[in-house]
């Protein structure tokens, strides 16, 4: 919890340090704002969804003339893969050290190729 | 022939050359970037044709075939070698500069070659410059990596060399054309260019590879290996149904593992593979609209794969990790990064105004137009799947999702550069998409804005979002964790070893009892010997004189003897 709180005093002192363009998007932090974005989401897709009644389709299979078929399809088989890919996890998951102690998955990336700088500095 | 024309290969070749005495710096970046623009203006002004011819080992070599399925390839090569070295302008590494080069002219090299020989020569010259890029890393991980990507690269040179071979005794011909599957020479050479093209099960390499490879040599990997294979596989197998079945399962099983992979680099090489896959599909159906869509899907995810890449190299860059877990809340630094990767995104994942929609569609036309429905269906799976993975998770969780509390500095200005560059191509290709058509193997019109067209795409995109928005809200998305996931690499990465081990376990057990018994019957034996012979054995209590003197006379019978008889 501590570490979170420094974490976010951090980030109130960088605010002003920050890029033009990065304090622009701090907008985006804000719960209230994600909330505003889903539901300028929801109102797209449900405004996708009724201009599929109002033009006339030229398609290659018939299963496109179902209104919102796309929509449909698309919303569903994200959620099977996502659901797959959870369900599937659960056998597949293995330690980062598993194929040998020395993987790439688990050493460091070799700090003097990096030119790591620290946004302040 | 002009004695003047270099096929464009060597061009590289002599910058490769050429930057082993330049001195390390500036002079040195800047010859990286000039020898692809060279290259990259001599293929555009030659003409068509074979164009130069060589005689050697009693074989008519064709290293040189310009037409306009290998120009659109050899450009697309020719950019991406700049934007890659572009963006690795700070690297000061003699052997990666080297490796960029060769690499990418070998590329070049394989797409211009009109025999099989050819072929072969620079398909081996990709495998081993571009080892050096993953050996790079200088760690011990990518040693192995390094070790188990080239055997792999390797043996696909092999095979091909052995199916040349095959071929030329069944057809008495080397040319590289139209082949068609059935006999062992083309099973041969069809499963070379499979391996190289990632087919489902000889895929892993790319998916363990491309991680483990320096940041910007993962850039300079992505382009040419997988979309060399492409082209051969266009080149040689167009039209052949299997790759149909070959292509959508690639497009659709890799994206299930790029759900739950956590490194963010890794999410893209499954990606890359799911990609390659409608490529496939469309050299499957072979159809004029099938191959220029495969041609141009090529192009046009070099440049987006490349894009995406970079950003995830630049956060590694600054962060020193590319995993999911370790990342978030970057965009308040990197905002520059953040939207050259939404770019990217939108790019793969067909957006329209965007590169993916108007080469994407192309292969899913065709596939309509030839009415494979069930194909049609997975690869409509596949786009929203690539939308929902790397349109989504990519920038989500390196730039938002949960704050990481790194305060990364901006990428520096020639990797903004380079992505900057990159980003306006694939946005380019959306908006004016008939430069690139002009650019295929073939003379099709196409219109990918239809109204129609755009407004289902958009339907596709946004319902994905909605799915992901909903399982993130209600906390079902499986979360980022320090993991791997075992794939078919486990077989020869796991299984294998342990089959060899306990083989070797046997064979040594089986033997040392063989042995074993051997030796004892051979102990006894010397024991009874030493028992009787040795210094204190019955027989040695009298000296053998008398059997001595005999010996000798016999001895001098047989030497009397040979003398009498010679």
């Amino acid at each position: 919890m501590s570490e979170k709180t420094k974490t976010e005093m951090d980030v109130t002192q960088d605010i002003a340090k920050l890029p033009a363009l990065g304090r622009r998007l701090m907008f985006l932090d804000k719960r209230s704002t994600v909330d505003r974005l889903v539901y300028v989401l929801y109102a797209a897709c449900a405004l996708l969804f009724v201009l599929d009644f109002l033009y006339k389709k030229k398609t290659y299979f018939e299963i496109e003339y179902v209104p919102g078929f796309y929509a449909v399809y698309g919303f569903f088989t994200c959620v099977a893969l996502v659901v797959c890919a959870k369900a599937i996890r659960v056998f597949l998951k293995r330690d980062e050290t598993y194929y040998a102690p020395k993987d790439v998955e688990g050493e460091d990336y070799p700090a003097d190729q990096l030119e790591k700088v620290r946004h302040d500095t | 022939m002009t004695p003047e024309l270099v096929p464009t290969a060597f061009l590289f070749v002599a910058g490769a050359i050429l930057l082993g005495i330049l001195p390390q710096g500036r002079l040195r970046a800047a010859l990286l970037l000039l020898v692809p623009v060279l290259a990259a203006l001599q293929v555009w002004t030659l003409p068509a044709g074979n164009l130069v011819s060589v005689q050697a080992f009693g074989l008519d070599l064709e290293p040189m075939r310009v037409d306009n399925l290998s120009r659109v390839f050899g450009l697309i090569f020719c950019l991406a070698a700049f934007l890659g070295n572009l963006y690795a302008w700070h690297v000061r590494d003699t052997i990666q500069q080297i490796a960029a080069l060769i690499y990418a002219g070998s590329a070049i090299g394989a797409v211009f070659a009109g025999d099989l020989i050819t072929l072969f020569l620079w398909w081996e010259g990709t495998a081993i410059a571009s080892v050096f890029l993953i050996w790079a890393r200088r760690t011990e991980g990518a040693y192995h990596t390094g070790m188990r990507y080239l055997m792999i690269q390797v043996g696909s040179g092999v095979l091909l060399l052995a199916g040349a071979a095959l071929y030329h005794q069944e057809t008495g011909r080397l040319t590289f054309e139209a082949m068609t599957l059935g006999s062992p020479a083309t099973w041969a050479i069809f499963l070379a260019f499979g391996i190289k093209c990632a087919f489902p099960l000889l895929h892993n390499w790319l998916q363990d590879s491309y991680p483990a490879a320096t940041v910007t040599g993962t850039v300079i990997l992505s382009a040419f290996t997988t979309k060399l294979a492409v082209y051969a596989l266009a080149r040689g197998f167009a039209g052949t149904e299997f790759l149909i079945y070959i292509g959508a399962t690639m497009a659709l099983f890799p994206i299930f593992y790029a759900v739950i992979e956590n490194d963010l680099r890794r999410v893209l090489a499954y990606l890359l593979n799911s990609q390659l896959g409608f490529m496939v599909v469309g050299i499957g159906i072979g159809t004029e609209l099938a191959l220029n869509g495969t041609a141009a899907h090529a192009f046009a995810s070099v440049l987006y794969k490349a894009l995406l890449f970079m950003t995830v190299g630049a956060v590694m860059f600054r962060t020193g990790t590319a995993k999911g877990s370790e990342l978030g809340g970057l965009y308040r630094t990197m905002p520059l990064t953040l939207i050259f990767c939404v770019v990217g995104a939108a790019s793969i994942s067909s957006f329209p105004l965007f590169s993916g929609f108007t080469s994407k569609s192309l292969i899913l036309s065709a596939a309509g137009h030839a009415q494979y429905n069930w194909i049609w269906l997975i690869l409509v799976f596949a786009s929203a799947g690539a939308f929902l993975l790397s349109g989504i998770k990519i920038p989500y969780f390196a730039f938002f999702a949960q704050d990481s509390g790194k305060r990364p500095k901006e990428a520096p200005t020639h990797m903004l550069l380079a992505m900057g560059l990159t980003a306006a191509l694939c946005i380019g290709i959306g908006v004016f998409p008939d430069r690139l058509y002009a650019l295929l193997p073939y003379e099709v019109e196409y219109h990918p804005y239809t109204t129609g067209h755009v407004i289902t795409q958009f339907q596709l995109l946004f319902f994905s979002a909605l799915a992901f928005t909903v399982l993130m809200r209600k906390g079902y998305y499986p979360p980022q964790l320090n993991s791997v996931n075992l794939d078919f690499d486990w077989t020869y990465r796991k299984a294998l070893p342990l089959v060899i081990g306990w083989l070797r376990w046997a064979i040594s057990s089986i033997w040392g009892a063989a042995t074993g018994l051997g030796l004892t019957a051979l102990n006894a034996l010397v024991l009874r010997i030493y028992h009787s012979h040795g210094p204190e054995g019955r027989m040695a209590h009298v000296w053998p004189t008398g059997s001595m003197v005999l010996w000798i006379a016999i001895l001098l019978g047989v030497v009397l003897i040979v003398n009498f008889a010679s």
